[in-house]
């Protein structure tokens, strides 16, 4: 267990703006990165896809959520999933995006953007008031250090409380505030480890489970259990606020619906098996 | 591809005999379909949850099966017992060479054959007990009480110094126990829960891979305790090998970055999940101190699946392990390097609750997946379907490609035991009436003039 020899605070940030030779990285970093897709020559089609999807998020009207795309519906779009893999990886890697693991499903993960995340937690901080002025600092520290540094779906507890103190002191207290305002979350199989979880997200997510219920029991209804995909573009999910072609995208990309070609157009249909 | 002309070309020199075989071999790998000529009468009355044909060099020729009752069977694949004659096709029945009806008092999760030869088969079953029996008399040679349910055995086919069965059970060690002397020989712990799945390695005869309930994959050398590499589905590689290292530069900021990475090819490797640890400044809890590289991965939590591993198979050339976790997903992993290679197999469904037994073709381009009541054959690299197999009624448990004949043998909880042979072309029965003289193509007539 050899130790690495940086003594720096902050190891890999600074090390990786360093190598850069851009001294102040800190607050140029983030917009960079947002305008980096732009300013790229060559794009992946995952980045497209993440860019269309994100301007496709259906709006909604009682919460306010910044948009975020499903994995599931990334593999719908792109043909190739093994390189929607890991173009995904290297754009986590880049902190370009960010992936969240739902709790619905079984492999459910979430990509949102790294500004829009940035921004959600900010509206989720405001509106999370903190009893003690002095603990509300652990929001800031954790957007410096934790959210930077880390870019996988969850941290574990001597991790958390390691790059948080770099900002401060850190105790049990400041980690309570942060899963009480929504951006951590316990695992359930084990105490030490949490998820990162977008803040007020809960209600999408019931919707979510409900939506792709309810689309799956309206096609099982049909005759021959498929439906034209115009036909069902135009209905209306009754139990979910997100409109239905995320959903749509959302099921042929995890394997319970399938396309298939007809003469009539695209048909939706149950897959068996 | 196996055509007149590949054959042709063969004769002439312009294509090489291994080249010609390997076609012949991916051709017929890649066709399989339910087989018309060959069934195996399965007399089990539970879930068939073991198959398994024997190793011996150049011929593989008997299959073990072991089902949910309790019983053994085993089954000549060359030569039929018997043929069911219909009017226009015979199938060839292979009846069980023999049938142990109560081999075990609980459900048998394994069954597999002594890696020399046929003489010895062993059994692991839900009843506590690993058993060793004689094949020619069908008694117990030896057998082992284990603490827990047994879920799966193995034993090394490259082993020449030792003679180790490695069981896992739902008791989180895994135990060795030894031919040679009847008794235990060690116990690995670092499982959190029970183990699920074991697997020796296919290049060196020392290095035992485990996958528990608990999601992690741990890899053992058995010379020395606690694990030496533990996947973690985080970390991750992009594309099948890892990139080159850059070449070391005597520049400050690099060679700090460099010795963690250019460690790994010492003997001690540092586990990867350390390294993440290691740029910390001020700690709430002390790091454990530990005196063995091995003993500190007790405390590391990664996981490769994110439920439990209930599927391991390495791919013979020993590069490349593939997973199955009851999340349904069937991961990639890149041994020498323990990485994640993020190949994405498309969607499929697996079951829970057992452990499943996957199977590669030993020139590692297909992968053979139960999911529920099907069989999926994918494409190693890049993960797209080749095939669905559609025949079993329930889920399919188990699967086992012979690699001599290019077939695959299924089990399932239906009881049967269904083989897939690959689809031969019509031309070769044109050309049997033909030499025979006789008329034994459906198509012909009986009555021509």
């Amino acid at each position: 267990m050899a130790e690495s020899s940086q003594s720096k605070s902050g190891g890999k940030k600074r090390s990786r703006s360093e190598s850069e030779g851009d001294p102040d990285a800190d607050a140029d970093a983030a917009s960079l990165q947002s305008i980096q897709l732009e300013n790229d020559l060559n794009f992946t089609d995952t980045a497209i896809a993440l860019q269309m999807m994100k301007a496709q998020f259906p709006k909604l009207d009682k919460v306010v959520v910044r948009p975020f795309i499903l994995r599931s519906q990334l593999y719908s779009s792109v043909k190739d999933r093994t390189q929607v893999d890991r173009d995904l990886e290297s754009l986590k890697k880049e902190a370009v995006v960010r992936v969240f693991k739902l709790n619905t499903g079984k492999d459910d993960h979430a990509i949102m953007f790294m500004d829009d995340y940035l921004a959600q937690m900010e509206n989720a901080v405001k509106r999370y008031d903190a009893k003690d002025k002095q603990l509300s600092d652990v929001f800031d520290w954790f957007k410096q250090y934790v959210i930077k540094s880390k870019t996988d779906v969850s941290i574990s507890h001597p991790e958390l409380c390691s790059l948080l103190s770099n900002g401060g002191d850190v105790t049990e207290k400041h980690v309570t505030l942060l899963i009480n305002a929504g951006l951590l979350t316990c695992q359930l199989i084990d105490q030490n480890l949490y998820w990162f979880v977008i803040p007020n997200i809960g209600s999408i997510l019931k919707g979510l489970s409900q939506g792709r219920k309810e689309l799956l029991s309206l096609i099982n209804r049909t005759k021959y259990k498929e439906m034209v995909l115009a036909n069902l573009e135009k209905k209306r999910l009754r139990l979910s606020p997100l409109d239905i072609r995320f959903h749509i995208r959302d099921l042929i990309g995890s394997g319970l619906l399938k396309t298939v070609q007809s003469p009539i157009g695209l048909l939706i249909r149950l897959s068996r098996d | 591809m196996w055509t007149w002309k590949a054959l042709k070309q063969r004769e002439d020199g312009l294509l090489r005999p291994s080249a010609f075989r390997r076609g012949v071999v991916s051709s017929r790998a890649s066709s399989l379909q339910l087989s018309n000529a060959k069934e195996f009468i399965s007399l089990h009355r539970g879930a068939i949850n073991s198959l398994e044909i024997d190793s011996t060099e150049g011929e593989g020729r008997y299959l073990l099966s072991a089902a949910s009752d309790g019983t053994v069977a085993v089954f000549d694949t060359h030569r039929p017992t018997s043929s069911s004659t219909s009017s226009c096709a015979s199938i060839a029945q292979h009846h069980p060479l023999f049938h142990l009806p109560r081999a075990h008092k609980f459900a048998i999760s394994r069954a597999l054959w002594y890696p020399v030869d046929t003489g010895l088969f062993i059994t692991a079953s839900f009843d506590h007990y690993v058993k060793l029996w004689d094949t020619n008399s069908t008694q117990v040679v030896l057998d082992y009480k284990l603490p827990a349910k047994v879920y799966g055995i193995a034993m090394s086919s490259i082993a020449t110094s030792h003679s180790l069965i490695a069981t896992a059970t739902a008791d989180v060690q895994v135990r060795l126990c030894d031919l040679a002397s009847g008794a235990f020989a060690h116990t690995l712990s670092g499982h959190r829960d029970g183990v699920m799945s074991l697997e020796w390695s296919s290049s060196t005869e020392f290095v035992l891979i485990t996958g528990g309930c608990d999601g992690a994959i741990r890899f053992w050398d058995i010379r020395r305790p606690g694990t030496f590499l533990l996947l973690d589905q985080s970390l991750s590689q992009l594309g099948t090998r890892p990139p080159l290292l850059p070449t070391p530069t005597p520049s400050n900021n690099e060679s700090t970055s460099l010795p963690a990475s250019s460690k790994s090819s010492s003997s001690t490797p540092i586990l990867p999940a350390q390294k993440r640890r290691s740029h910390k400044k001020i700690q709430l809890k002390p790091p454990t101190q530990s005196s063995h590289p091995g003993m500190a991965s007790s405390q590391n939590r990664a996981t490769a699946h994110y439920g439990a591993v209930n599927g391991l198979r390495a791919t013979a050339d020993g590069f490349y392990l593939l997973s199955s976790g009851s999340d349904s997903r069937l991961r990639l992993w890149d041994i020498e390097s323990g990485r994640n290679t993020l190949v994405n197999y498309e969607a499929m469904s697996i079951q829970t609750s057992k452990p499943i037994q996957l199977a590669v073709t030993p020139d590692s381009s297909l992968v053979f997946v139960p999911c529920l009541a099907s069989l999926k054959a994918y494409d190693l690299w890049s993960g797209t379907t080749i095939n669905t197999y559609r025949g079993h009624y329930e889920s399919v448990n188990c699967c086992f490609f012979n690699a001599q004949d290019q077939e695959l043998y299924t089990g399932s909880n239906d009881r049967q035991i269904l083989v897939w042979s690959p689809s031969i072309p019509a031309a070769t029965q044109i050309e049997e009436a033909d030499s025979k003289g006789g008329i034994t193509s459906i198509d012909q007539d009986n009555w021509s003039d």
